[in-house]
């Protein structure tokens, strides 16, 4: 067995990569102070937030295929084992995520400090609904999809940002670990960017 | 802690986060679930928790969360063998053996949830089990005949 091999790799990796909930505050801009090209900016970052692979790899649409992509993995390619999430996303219909997604209860450290292994979190694994299809979306097809009520779940801004602040698949994904590249700015700077373009809009470039 | 494992309670004393697969193995000494990467690549290690496949590599015995864990061990005996490992012992699925006991887990798990798969479905479910000696064929035609002696009973 290689469990003290594995201990032995986890120490020597330094900062140890967290999988717990990050403490995040909800505060939306005054009414009426982003302007709608401020909103413009915040959505061009929410956009690289959107659009990038450690996102939008679980934000694939009626292939019901989540994709693999990174610095170790070369070129983005459908998740390896023919996983097929089905209708539910979860793969109740065929493979199950959390066969290998298994669920971390317990608050412990190095969850997914392990190169290549299956990302775990306190909850169960899943990709995103199929309206919201990112994956090789365009800027205005994300923020076209996010702003529609018929697509994003009901949501407004603000319940988009207490979305982020409650999912922690989508809290994982700033602390992936295991080698994986975050998505781009914090957690916080994310929610903060929603939050104004909610205030100033939700203005689209195409607008 | 105490977990249930095939039936019986057994009390270890191990770290938190000691993957599952340890435990069986090392601590408990049941051998059928086999490492074979770690990282849940590949199925050798699957085991039920409260009767759904998992990768025992994967989850940290803290998280069992109270779940029975079944291994080969406890799917069926040598008397009373499970439909599944009767048909791979008539289907001769195994070569080296080495991934079957995942196999095995698997599929039985596969039948449990859909009784009569289809060839898709089977090869949807069965794709995270690999096996180094290309036994696929034999394994789908094993799911097949176990599907039919479970439906027989």
């Amino acid at each position: 067995m290689k469990y003290p091999l594995l201990v032995a790799v986890i120490l020597g990796m330094g900062s140890a990569v967290l999988a717990r909930e990050t403490a995040v505050e909800i505060v939306p801009p005054a009414e009426g102070s982003v302007s709608v090209e401020d909103g413009l900016d915040a959505w061009s970052r929410v956009y690289e937030v959107t659009g990038h692979p450690r996102c939008a790899n679980c934000h694939t649409g009626p292939s019901d295929r989540p994709m693999w992509s990174g610095p170790t993995y070369g070129e983005t390619r459908p998740h390896g084992m023919n996983i097929q999430a089905g209708e539910s996303r979860m793969g109740i219909e065929n493979l199950q995520c959390s066969t290998c997604h298994t669920t971390k209860d317990e608050d412990w450290d190095n969850a997914n400090d392990i190169p290549h292994a299956a990302p775990r979190v306190a909850m169960g694994w899943q990709l995103a609904p199929v309206e919201a299809d990112w994956f090789g979306r365009s800027t205005e097809e994300i923020c076209a999809q996010l702003r529609d009520p018929d697509r994003n779940g009901g949501r407004t801004a603000i319940d988009l940002a207490e979305h982020l602040n409650h999912d922690l698949i989508l809290h994982w994904a700033w602390s992936p670990g295991g080698g994986r590249e975050p998505a781009p700015y914090s957690l916080q700077e994310h929610i903060n960017d929603i939050l104004a373009w909610g205030v100033a809009g939700m203005p689209c470039p195409q607008d | 802690m105490e977990i249930s494992v095939n039936g019986e309670k057994r009390e270890i004393d191990v770290a938190l986060d000691m993957p599952l697969l340890w435990v069986l193995r090392d601590e408990l000494g049941i051998m059928g679930p086999k490492y074979g990467c770690g990282i849940a690549q590949c199925g050798a290690c699957t085991v039920h928790i409260d009767g759904m496949a998992v990768r025992s590599c994967q989850l940290a015995v803290s998280d069992l969360a109270g779940g029975e864990v079944t291994t080969i061990e406890g799917l069926g005996t040598p008397d009373a063998l499970h439909a599944v490992q009767e048909a791979w012992i008539e289907e001769q699925v195994a070569q080296c053996g080495y991934c079957q006991s995942g196999q095995i887990m698997q599929a039985a798990s596969l039948l449990d949830a859909d009784p009569a798969p289809s060839d898709e479905k089977i090869d949807a479910v069965m794709s995270g089990n690999l096996c180094r000696c290309g036994t696929y064929p034999r394994i789908r035609a094993a799911v097949k005949s176990a599907a039919t002696k479970l439906q027989e009973t």
